[in-house]
Parts: structure tokens; C-alpha cells; sequence
């Protein structure tokens, strides 16, 4: 457990004992060591619960079984019955071999309960397996695949733009804090309820405006078709595709991130010691590097990783209107194909993501506040 | 009229001068479509000099790139973002702007159908609750009870057309029976009160009683619950037909789902249990359908799907007895069958388990300026003419940009690949078939083939229409000895008839194919030649991968196999050149040409299959999906992908092997140099477009961007045959009828009603209509009167009645009828005239 180390709350030893720097030392890294097991396990049974969950909704306990039977059904009878050359005789018996087929081939001839296990013990494994009914891009069934190679196009995107509101909004909101009141401040008060429409909002708005009144940008894809063959012109080409949805995230979150982040300082920004400070005659930028930035750095910090794992899931409808092939619109597809091996795989590499991020920022808010101490047995 | 069509481009003259050439129809019998497409040739090239010597497709490049969102369709056509989207789109919002834009057009395809499904398990359901449709005369009736107009007209806002009968409107099988068709519709016809007095009558005969103005069973209200699918406009039509019930003394449970919870509720689950009462359902075609014989069993009998409500399903005996002859083709000849389909409509509507409503339209959205032929059914995605008849209308050549859901969904390979609509599409740009369909009428035309002979067994129902098909019958087909029958995995060869001990094995029917003589001259896009080979590994793989004893063995080929084993009788090689091919088959169709399209060779480059199967054959890949999945292999895609470097370590070894796939059947026709030359051009073709995906069709596979979802195909400039060819097939000749006549006919005069059969605004010539037939019905709706309207020349036609007939009639209101059928679309067309018949003006004086 993480703490805030207090002087005469029993972690530090009683006046007049001694204790020898090799064995404190020690006792340091025992503490570490048990405090990043217990964590660790904590943070194993949390994904483990999360994605176990997943399975059993994504496959709504079992009954998705059904639907995928009902569904093979209806495909294969209509395969059957649009070929000329299947004889009425021979229609039923070649809908019912191929169904069973089928239905083995994903094993749904098996209780799901044991599939539901057999899936989990992978996921654990972070072997993603095979999808059951889509293929990557570039035809191969293996779910990494399918993930990995939607991933740059989702990274790239929300990446740029969530880093540029990020950003922006520090900086902005850094200013704001100490211009408290003004009609700029004012301003951004008033608009961030806009932030309320989602970005995709905006982007039909961008669209309709930048690529068909004033044709200026490309209504949707990442690059042009058929793509430019040199590196250099397919990036301006990726970079030209960006405008718009990159301007839809920005504007539907600068303005609610500004005035988040602003409220943030201003209530650090009247602290006693920033006002001190102040008091003293430092300068604007020392206060605001020293007294403002420093301590609330956790909460930065912490904001900005969570931001980098929300990127993984992208945005379906972002994606679907700029017709971005992300991992979002990978996702939706995969849930409509019922695909549970890539539904898991998705959820499974985020849930280790989000385990992993929770884990390194126990430690930096040790490294960035040293306030922060590990708990000593 | 494919003539007019054809010569859209093409002044009126020239017209002139060509359809006086034409031979007298019945001497050709209705042979004149094949004939015509000749004839347009030379005069398409005249008009067009771009066209002249321009062999294959008709313009440089075509780039598909994916696009989901339909309805930015019309403003990415008139952005010049794109010039043609392969999906066919039945949004009213982007079917209006399209209609309204100047730069935009649209194609109508009438593939969909839109019915009721009723469950008729009954009296009552396993809880004991009514089920007012486990009666006929209820479910009867519910087809007075809606006004299929109107939802046409206003659901579907005009994408849509009416539709009763359980055959559909846009088939060739409802042109052969329009008159009988149109009769029966008459007699199904929005009549509300009629059919609120049967409802009454039976639910009354149930012992179901009316308690303020809603209808209880045993103390209880009979609800109806009603599966209503929430995607699409059949949640209006469901409301609609929900409104209808409760007006008609029902309360209604109104269950708004989407596809697969409607799904479990109809189809898995058992209808007695009573889940359900009535479905909204649709259904599509990609093709126009040669043959809806087989639909009443489908539809109607426990044959059509193993299913819980097929199961329920308990026709009359005469109508299943019916239905099963017709899907089985029990019948002497076509006037038989003829007579058994009408019968069988009569039936089914008297039977009624489903209520159908319309023929749905859909729109496929191009540029103003392009040209393309469209699949009557399937839009542009089903046309099989679509590479070889795109083009911008005042050129030859340039960019065209062609707008689809998906590309690339699934692996490429000509195996056990994608299967998906748009991926087949683009296919048919990269390969070359022996035969293609007619978008129009879904006849086959030849593509690859001089010609074909079929003999049948005598007395078995076939026609043909076609002159490049000739058709015989014989009392005994004999299988030679000699022909090919088995496959031998051991020895990699074919086994004889003689050799499998089969000698005088009989046939239904014979086949023999005359290809073109430069069959076997075209060029793979690699460089390499179509040879005998790329057909022998064709057949072969496809034996070898049914075998257990096969490297290649794959389950989930077994059952589709099988079902060909049955029928297939024997191959035999007449010729080699030119290639002349013999085949036996137990397999029967109604149009000769649709037998020779399923008896007809395919070709692959064995050169690259040949790497496949090495690779196959240790497990690093497969072709089919379930096989990589067995193998835990990646599914073989010619285009991209991991399976990319496994054929290039294929391509090394086979280079330095020589290897060549069963080398006991091929190895004899690969003399010399020929297995190297494949190899190296396999491997040059490799290193220039960075796949392996090779054709023999009118565009080649220029690049795959699969992460972007777009790919580029480009003109094949070695492609054999003239880029003219196929562009009568531009637009469908559909006729339009306007009809003239008196309103009202006073007793003791004759009447003279005349039909202008126009399209494009010329009028249609006589050869071009098959049949022009009227019906004449009373002021009940009875058919009084059917025969053939009089031809009187240039486009005209007459239909005329005596005193005696008008006499006939007695006084009141009547109805003429005009249904004309075309040679070159599989649509009929109808037009209507009220008149009155009053008494003789010498009596009203």
C-alpha cells in the first residue's frame, strides 16, 4: 500500500533505536517486494474478473451460441439453395453436413461453459488466439494481426489529437488560472458545455463544410486512394486525411478539458504556499513551475496515461463517419460478427494496459511526490 | 429493342438500316438477342473511333476504395469523388438527391421482396392462446386486408412495386404466366371489408367472440404478437399491418427487433410454443432467377429448411404434391409446367403462410457520365458484364472510381476464397468466364465458347433460346469407357469409366463444348499462356481435396462435393485444338444455356496454385477457412498478407525443383521450358505488383493497399477480345406501354384500343416482344377475356372487340389489361384502361 509518510504514526522507528543501514536497507526492499506482489495479484484477479466478464457478456452466457447456430443455418440454406447445381434431393442433407461442419469448426458443438474457460486461460496467457469469423486486412485470421494492424491507424489519430488538446489545455489552462475572470477565461467558461457533442458531432458539421461546400479537405479515409507510392507524399497524404477528424476531437474537448484543468490550478493556484510566493516577489514562472506544476504533477501525470490507454479503444463513430480504419471500427465490426476471440483480444491487451498503467503510476507518484512512501512491514 | 438499346449512342439511321436486317423471329426462335449483338459491333466502333482496335475494358483504370456510408453516396458522386458504388442503396433521403442532382444517376435492380411470414401452428399454442393464422381463409384473407399500393408507394416511397403472388415480379417465370399472374392478383386485390368478413366468419367459427370491439378467446383477448424488424422500413410496414389488426378486432404486441433476435424468436424457436404470431421478412436475390419452380417448396413445405417453423408447415396435399414436382422438375414439358405453376400459385394463396407485399428496388448511384451493365436483380454487384461494359460515356479510357462497403474482407484465393459480394465482383474484372449471364433475362451467353451441343435424355424438360446452344434428346445416353469419371489420389490420375468397371453407365445428359479457338492462346496477365494444364489442375484439386488419402483433404469440401459427385458422369477431351470438351452429367436445368454454364471448364494458373499446394501440403497454409483453421494455418491469400512470404519460399523451391502440381496429369502437357517460363514469370510478376494474383480477365490487379481498403486494377491491353463486345448490355430495353382507348363503349359499337410499345422514346420493334397479350375483366374482376394484342407496325399494336363482346359485358365499368413480355428483359410490363359499357346511344336517344 502506498502512503503518505507521517512522522510519529509508527513508520519510523522510536527515538533511541538504532538500526543498521544494511538491514533498513532491507526491510525496504521486503516491503517493496511485498507491496509489488500484492499489487501485482490484485491487479492479475482484477483483469482476470474483468475479462471473465467479457467473455460471458460478449457471449450473453452462452445463449450468442444459439444466434451464431441460427445464423450459420440461414447462411448455408441460402448457399445451398442459390446453387443451380444442388438437386432438391440432395438440399437437405448437403444444409445439414455443412452446418455441422460448421458448428464444429467453431466449436460450438462443446458446452460453453468449457469454451468460456478455454477462452479465459488464453486471454490470461495473452495468446489471442484465432478469430472465429474475421480476417486483418491483410488475410490472416490470427487476432494479433487483426488488432496490430488497426492499432498505428487508432494511435495516430487519437493520439495526435488527444496529445494537442492535452497539451493545448495545460498550457492554456496554466494561463487561465492566473487570469482568473478575464474575458478569455470568460470565454472558454461559455463554451465548454459545447464539449458535450461528441467529436463526431462536429465532424459531420467539418465534413459537410471542408470536404463538399468548401472542398478543401477529404471527407473520410487516412489516405488517398490509390495511395502515394513515395513515403514522404503518403505522409502529407495521412497527414492532409487528419485535418478533419483531428479538428472534430479537438473542438469537442479543448474547451471542457481547459476549463477542467483550469479549475484545477486555481484551486492550487490559492494555496498559502503559492501565495507566499507570490507574496515573496517570485517570478510568474517559478510560481507556476515550482508551486503549482510540481505538486499537482501526480494528478497530471495520472491524467495523461489514462489518456494514452483510452486511445486503444479508439472511437466507433468518429471512425465510422471519417471512415478511419481504427481499431473502434474494428471493434464494432467484431462485435456485430459476434467475433469473440477478437472482442476478448481487444478487452484483454487493454485490461493488461490499464493494469500495467495503474502499477507504473504507483511508482511515480512515489518519484514525482516525496511525500509518497512505500509502507514498511 | 436491344437494339435501341445498344445503339444509344448511335444515330437514328443507323438503327434503321440495322434492325432491316434482322430475320424473321420465328425462324430464329427468339434467337434474335444473340443474333443482334453482332450486329451492334462495328456500328458502336464506327460511331467511336477511340474504340477502334481497344481490346478488353473500356477504361485505363478502376480504383475501389471503401466507403460506408451510403448516404454521403450523392455527394461524393457529384464531389467527383467517386463515379459508381457497387452497393445498392434503398434509402428514400439518398435515392431523392440522387433523382434530383444533375451530376448524379441511379440503375434500379429489383432483387428484394418484402412478405409476411404467418405462423400456422394451430388453433391454439401449446399455452393455449388462439392463433387466429392456423387458419387458411384468415391468412387468405389478410391479402385483401393490405394495400400493397401503398406500401409501395408511401413506405417505400415508389422503390418498391407491388406484389401478391409468391413468385416474383422481375422473374422470366412471371412474364410466362402474366396473364394467368395478373388474373389471380385481380383476385387478391385491397378489398378490406371482404376480408373483415372472413376474419369475422372465422374467428367467430373458432369460438372467439367480439367484446367491445376486440376479439377474446375463452375470457382472454387474442393477442397478436408480431415480430417487427427495427432496421429497415419493414418497422413502417409492421406498424401498418399492426394498425390493420387492431382495426380488425385485435390487440397486437408489437416486438421491434433487429436481425438476429427476430431470429432466435422465428426461426429457433418452435412455433407452437407460440412466441410469435406473424414476422415482417425479406428476402434477396443477387441474379435474376431463371427458375421460381422451386419456391413453392421452399417457402411452403417442411422440405424447404430443416427449421422448427418448415417443420410446422402442412400444405395441402395437392399443393405439396405440386410443389414437389416442381422443384424436382417432374414434369413431360413446359406447358406442363406451365400448367403446374399456375396451379401452384393458386394454391399457395389459397394457403397463404406467407403474405407477400412487394418487389423491393434499390438504386445503384453512378456518375451522369457512366455507363455500366447492371444486373436486373443484383445491381451492379450481381452484373457479370460490369468490366466489360463500364465506361464514361463520351470517352474510352480515364480513372473511374468505384465506391464499395468493403474490399479485400476475406483472403483472396480461386480455391476456397472470399466469398463476400464485393470481393467477387472485382474478381470477375481479373477473370475471364466461358459463359455470361444476360443481366437482363439471366440467360447465358458465350464469352469463351464457339458453341455447345446438349443432348438430353428423352422427355426431360429443357429449352433453349439461345442459337449458340443446339438441343437434342436420345432415348439412352451411353458414358464411353473412355471418359473420366474417378480420381485416383495414389497415382495422381484420372481413372476411366472403363477402368472403375462402370462400362455402360448411363447419362441424362450430354454436353459438348466447342471453345473458341484461341482458348488456349490467351494470356495469363503474368505473361504465361492459358494451357490444358491450368484446366487439368482444376479438376484435380477439386477430386484431390475430397479424398481422405489427399495432403489437400478438406472436410468442409466433402459435402459440396459429394452433392457434384452424384450428378457428374464423366469428362471426356474430344480436342485439345481446339479444345473440344465432352461432359456427362445427371445434372438438369430448365434453360439448356444454364446447363452448359454448369458444365463448363475453369481455368487456374497451375504455376501459382501449384505453390499453394505446397504449401497446403506442409501445413503452412490452406485454402479454404476451415481447413486453416484444422491446420491452425493461415487462410492462402494471393494478394497480401502471410501468406505472401510462404509462396515466395514456395516460389524458390518450386524454381529450383521444377516442381509442377499432380505431375502425372500435368507433366505430359508442360513440354520443355514451359514449367520454367511459368516460374519466371510468376516471380517477375511478384516482384512488380507484390502478389500473386493473376487472371486472364480484361483488367489486371495493379496494387493492394488492404490497411487503407483499396485497390487498383488497370486495362489488360492483351485481353482477346474487342472492347466493344458487350455494350449492348448498357441498359435494360424495358418497354413502355401507353394504352388508348375509349372510356366509355355504348352497346352495339365495337371498341379499338391501341398499345405504343416505346423505349428511349423509339418505338419497339415487333421481333422484340415475345408476347403481347390482354385480358379483359368485368366490373366483379372476372377475366372475361384473353388473347393476343394485333400487331400493326411500328411499334403499335391493336386490341379490338366486336358488339358482340361489348354486348357481352353487360353495363357498368371494365377493365383491358395489356401485359407485354420483352425477348431481352426478364420483366414484364403492364398498362390498364377503365372503360364503361352504357347502353346503345340509339336507345339513350
Amino acid at each position: 500500500m502506498v502512503q503518505i509518510a507521517d512522522p510519529g504514526h509508527g513508520q519510523e522507528p522510536p527515538p533511541g533505536t538504532q538500526i543498521a543501514p544494511n538491514d533498513a536497507r532491507r526491510r525496504e526492499m521486503t516491503g517493496l517486494a511485498l507491496f509489488m506482489a500484492r499489487r501485482i495479484v490484485a491487479l492479475v484477479l482484477t483483469v482476470l474478473v474483468g475479462v471473465y466478464m467479457t467473455i460471458i457478456i460478449a457471449n450473453v452466457g452462452g445463449q450468442v451460441d444459439d444466434l451464431r447456430v441460427i445464423q450459420i443455418r440461414a447462411d448455408v440454406s441460402d448457399a445451398v439453395r442459390s446453387d443451380p447445381g444442388v438437386a432438391a434431393a440432395d438440399r437437405l442433407a448437403l444444409i445439414e453436413a455443412q452446418v455441422a461442419l460448421e458448428v464444429e469448426r467453431l466449436g460450438l458443438d462443446r458446452p460453453f461453459v468449457w469454451r468460456s474457460l478455454d477462452y479465459l486461460r488464453r486471454a490470461m496467457l495473452l495468446d489471442l488466439g484465432r478469430a472465429e469469423q474475421m480476417s486483418s486486412d491483410l488475410g490472416s485470421r490470427q487476432v494479433s494481426a487483426i488488432i496490430t494492424e488497426r492499432l498505428p491507424a487508432t494511435l495516430l489519430l487519437f493520439g495526435t489529437a488527444n496529445v494537442l488538446v492535452f497539451v493545448v489545455s495545460i498550457v492554456v489552462a496554466l494561463r487561465l488560472s492566473r487570469r482568473y475572470g478575464s474575458w478569455l477565461d470568460r470565454t472558454i467558461v461559455a463554451l465548454a458545455p459545447s464539449s458535450a457533442a461528441p467529436g463526431w458531432f462536429y465532424g459531420l458539421f467539418l465534413i459537410l463544410i471542408f470536404a463538399f461546400a468548401w472542398p478543401l479537405f477529404p471527407s473520410g479515409g487516412m489516405v488517398a486512394v490509390p495511395p502515394p507510392e513515395t513515403a514522404l507524399r503518403y505522409a502529407m497524404s495521412v497527414v492532409h486525411h487528419m485535418v478533419l477528424p483531428v479538428t472534430a476531437i479537438f473542438i469537442s474537448s479543448i474547451f471542457v478539458s481547459i476549463y477542467s484543468w483550469r479549475t484545477f490550478f486555481l484551486i492550487h493556484s490559492s494555496e498559502d504556499h503559492v501565495e507566499m510566493a507570490r507574496a515573496k516577489g517570485l517570478p510568474d514562472r517559478m510560481i507556476e513551475a515550482r508551486y503549482i506544476l510540481r505538486p499537482t504533477l501526480p494528478s497530471i501525470v495520472t491524467s495523461f496515461l489514462l489518456m494514452l490507454i483510452g486511445l486503444w479503444s479508439g472511437a466507433i463513430i468518429l471512425e465510422q463517419v471519417f471512415n478511419w480504419p481504427g481499431l473502434g471500427t474494428l471493434l464494432f465490426q467484431a462485435i456485430g460478427f459476434r467475433d469473440t476471440p477478437v472482442i476478448i483480444g481487444g478487452v484483454v491487451i487493454f485490461a493488461y494496459l490499464l493494469a500495467l498503467t495503474v502499477f507504473l503510476l504507483d511508482f511515480l507518484y512515489a518519484a514525482l511526490d516525496p511525500r509518497v512512501r512505500v509502507a514498511t512491514p | 429493342m436491344l437494339l435501341m438499346n445498344v445503339c444509344g449512342t448511335m444515330s437514328g439511321p443507323i438503327l434503321g438500316a440495322a434492325s432491316g436486317r434482322l430475320p424473321p423471329m420465328r425462324r430464329v426462335k427468339a434467337g434474335i438477342a444473340g443474333l443482334l449483338m453482332l450486329v451492334p459491333i462495328q456500328a458502336q466502333a464506327d460511331a467511336d473511333p477511340d474504340l477502334a482496335g481497344r481490346r478488353g475494358g473500356l477504361v485505363d483504370e478502376i480504383i475501389f476504395a471503401t466507403e460506408t456510408d451510403t448516404a454521403r453516396l450523392s455527394g461524393l458522386i457529384a464531389d467527383g469523388a467517386f463515379h459508381l458504388t457497387a452497393q445498392g442503396v434503398t434509402d428514400q433521403s439518398v435515392f431523392q438527391r440522387i433523382r434530383d442532382s444533375e451530376l448524379a444517376d441511379y440503375d434500379l435492380s429489383f432483387g428484394g421482396s418484402v412478405e409476411l411470414t404467418l405462423n400456422p401452428v394451430g388453433p391454439t399454442f401449446e399455452d393455449g392462446t388462439l392463433n387466429p393464422f392456423s387458419v387458411p381463409a384468415i391468412r387468405e384473407a389478410m391479402n385483401q386486408l393490405i394495400d400493397r399500393r401503398f406500401i409501395a408507394e408511401e413506405i417505400y416511397g415508389g422503390l418498391a412495386r407491388p406484389r401478391t403472388l409468391p413468385i416474383g415480379t422481375a422473374v422470366p417465370d412471371f412474364a410466362r404466366l402474366a396473364a394467368e399472374a395478373r388474373a389471380i392478383e385481380l383476385r387478391y386485390r385491397h378489398d378490406p371489408p371482404r376480408a373483415l368478413a372472413v376474419i369475422e366468419a372465422e374467428m367467430e367459427a373458432l369460438g372467439a367472440e367480439r367484446q367491445g370491439g376486440i376479439w377474446h378467446f375463452e375470457g382472454r383477448p387474442v393477442t397478436l404478437r408480431l415480430v417487427i424488424r427495427s432496421d429497415d422500413a419493414r418497422r413502417q410496414v409492421g406498424d401498418y399491418v399492426a394498425n390493420l389488426l387492431e382495426g380488425a378486432g385485435f390487440q397486437t404486441e408489437r416486438l421491434y427487433r433487429g436481425p438476429e433476435e427476430a431470429s432466435r424468436i422465428w426461426i429457433a424457436s418452435d412455433p407452437a410454443a407460440g412466441q410469435w404470431h406473424m414476422v415482417t421478412g425479406a428476402w434477396v436475390s443477387t441474379l435474376v432467377r431463371r427458375d421460381s419452380a422451386s419456391d413453392f417448396d421452399f417457402y411452403y413445405t417442411p422440405r424447404g429448411r430443416p427449421d422448427p417453423l418448415w417443420q410446422a408447415y402442412a400444405p395441402d396435399p395437392e399443393f405439396d404434391r405440386i410443389a414437389a414436382r416442381l422443384n424436382e422438375g417432374d414434369f413431360a414439358d413446359l406447358e406442363e409446367r406451365a400448367g403446374l405453376m399456375a396451379r401452384a400459385i393458386e394454391l399457395a394463396m389459397q394457403d397463404s403462410a406467407r403474405i407477400w407485399l412487394v418487389d423491393q428496388s434499390q438504386i445503384g448511384p453512378r456518375a451522369a457520365d457512366v455507363q455500366v451493365a447492371f444486373d436486373l436483380a443484383g445491381g451492379v454487384r450481381g452484373s457479370q458484364l460490369w468490366p466489360l461494359t463500364l465506361r464514361f460515356a463520351d470517352r474510352v479510357g480515364g480513372q473511374m472510381r468505384v465506391a464499395a462497403p468493403s474490399v479485400l474482407t476475406e483472403p483472396w484465393n480461386p480455391v476456397a476464397g472470399t466469398n463476400w459480394l464485393f470481393d467477387r465482383m472485382v474478381q470477375r474484372a481479373i477473370s475471364d468466364a466461358s459463359v455470361l449471364p444476360d443481366p437482363f433475362t439471366g440467360l447465358h451467353r458465350p464469352q469463351r465458347l464457339d458453341r455447345a451441343e446438349l443432348t438430353v435424355r428423352t422427355g426431360t424438360p429443357v429449352s433453349v433460346t439461345l442459337p449458340w446452344v443446339t438441343l437434342d434428346e436420345a432415348d439412352g445416353i451411353i458414358v464411353p469407357d473412355d471418359a473420366w469419371i474417378a480420381w485416383d489420389e495414389g497415382e495422381g490420375r484420372f481413372l476411366t469409366v472403363a477402368e472403375t468397371g462402370q462400362h455402360g453407365l448411363e447419362a441424362r445428359t450430354r454436353a459438348v463444348l466447342h471453345y473458341r479457338p484461341d482458348f488456349f492462346a490467351r494470356p495469363w496477365h503474368d505473361g504465361s499462356t492459358v494451357s490444358l494444364a491450368d484446366v487439368l489442375v482444376s479438376w484435380a484439386l477439386s477430386f484431390s481435396r475430397a479424398d481422405p488419402d489427399s495432403p489437400h483433404f478438406d472436410p468442409s469440401h466433402v459435402p459440396g462435393f459429394e452433392v457434384f459427385e452424384r450428378q457428374f458422369r464423366g469428362w471426356r477431351i474430344l480436342s485439345e485444338d481446339p479444345f473440344v470438351l465432352e461432359v456427362y452429367s445427371d445434372q438438369i436445368s430448365l434453360d439448356a444455356e444454364t446447363m452448359i454454364s454448369q458444365r463448363v471448364v475453369s481455368v487456374l494458373p497451375w504455376h501459382v496454385i501449384g505453390l499453394a499446394m505446397l504449401a497446403e501440403a506442409q501445413g503452412e497454409l490452406a485454402f479454404s477457412s476451415a481447413r486453416a483453421d484444422r491446420l491452425d494455418a493461415e487462410w492462402l491469400s494471393l494478394v497480401a498478407g502471410p501468406s505472401l512470404p510462404i509462396l515466395d519460399r514456395k516460389l524458390d523451391q518450386a524454381r529450383a525443383a521444377g516442381t509442377i502440381p499432380f505431375p502425372a496429369l500435368l507433366g505430359p502437357h508442360l513440354a520443355g521450358d514451359a514449367i520454367a517460363i511459368r516460374h519466371d514469370n510468376i516471380a517477375a510478376w511478384r516482384a512488380a505488383r507484390r502478389h500473386f494474383q493473376i487472371g486472364e480477365g480484361p483488367y489486371y490487379l495493379h496494387s493492394v493497399h488492404p490497411i487503407e481498403g483499396a485497390l487498383v486494377l488497370r486495362h489488360f491491353p492483351d485481353f482477346p477480345d474487342p472492347s466493344d463486345r458487350w455494350l449492348g448490355f448498357a441498359d435494360p430495353p424495358i418497354p413502355v406501354l401507353d394504352l388508348d382507348g375509349p372510356l366509355i363503349v355504348a352497346r352495339g359499337e365495337d371498341a379499338r384500343f391501341t398499345i405504343a410499345a416505346t423505349f428511349a422514346g423509339a418505338p419497339v420493334e415487333a421481333a422484340d416482344i415475345e408476347t403481347a397479350r390482354f385480358l379483359l375483366f368485368n366490373g366483379d374482376g372476372a377475366l372475361v377475356e384473353e388473347g393476343e394484342a394485333t400487331e400493326l407496325g411500328g411499334g403499335n399494336w391493336e386490341v379490338a372487340f366486336d358488339p358482340g363482346r361489348i354486348a357481352a359485358l353487360g353495363m357498368g365499368p371494365n377493365s383491358l389489361e395489356v401485359v407485354f413480355t420483352s425477348r431481352h428483359v426478364a420483366m414484364p410490363v403492364f398498362a390498364s384502361q377503365p372503360f364503361a359499357t352504357v347502353p346503345s346511344r340509339t336507345a339513350e336517344w
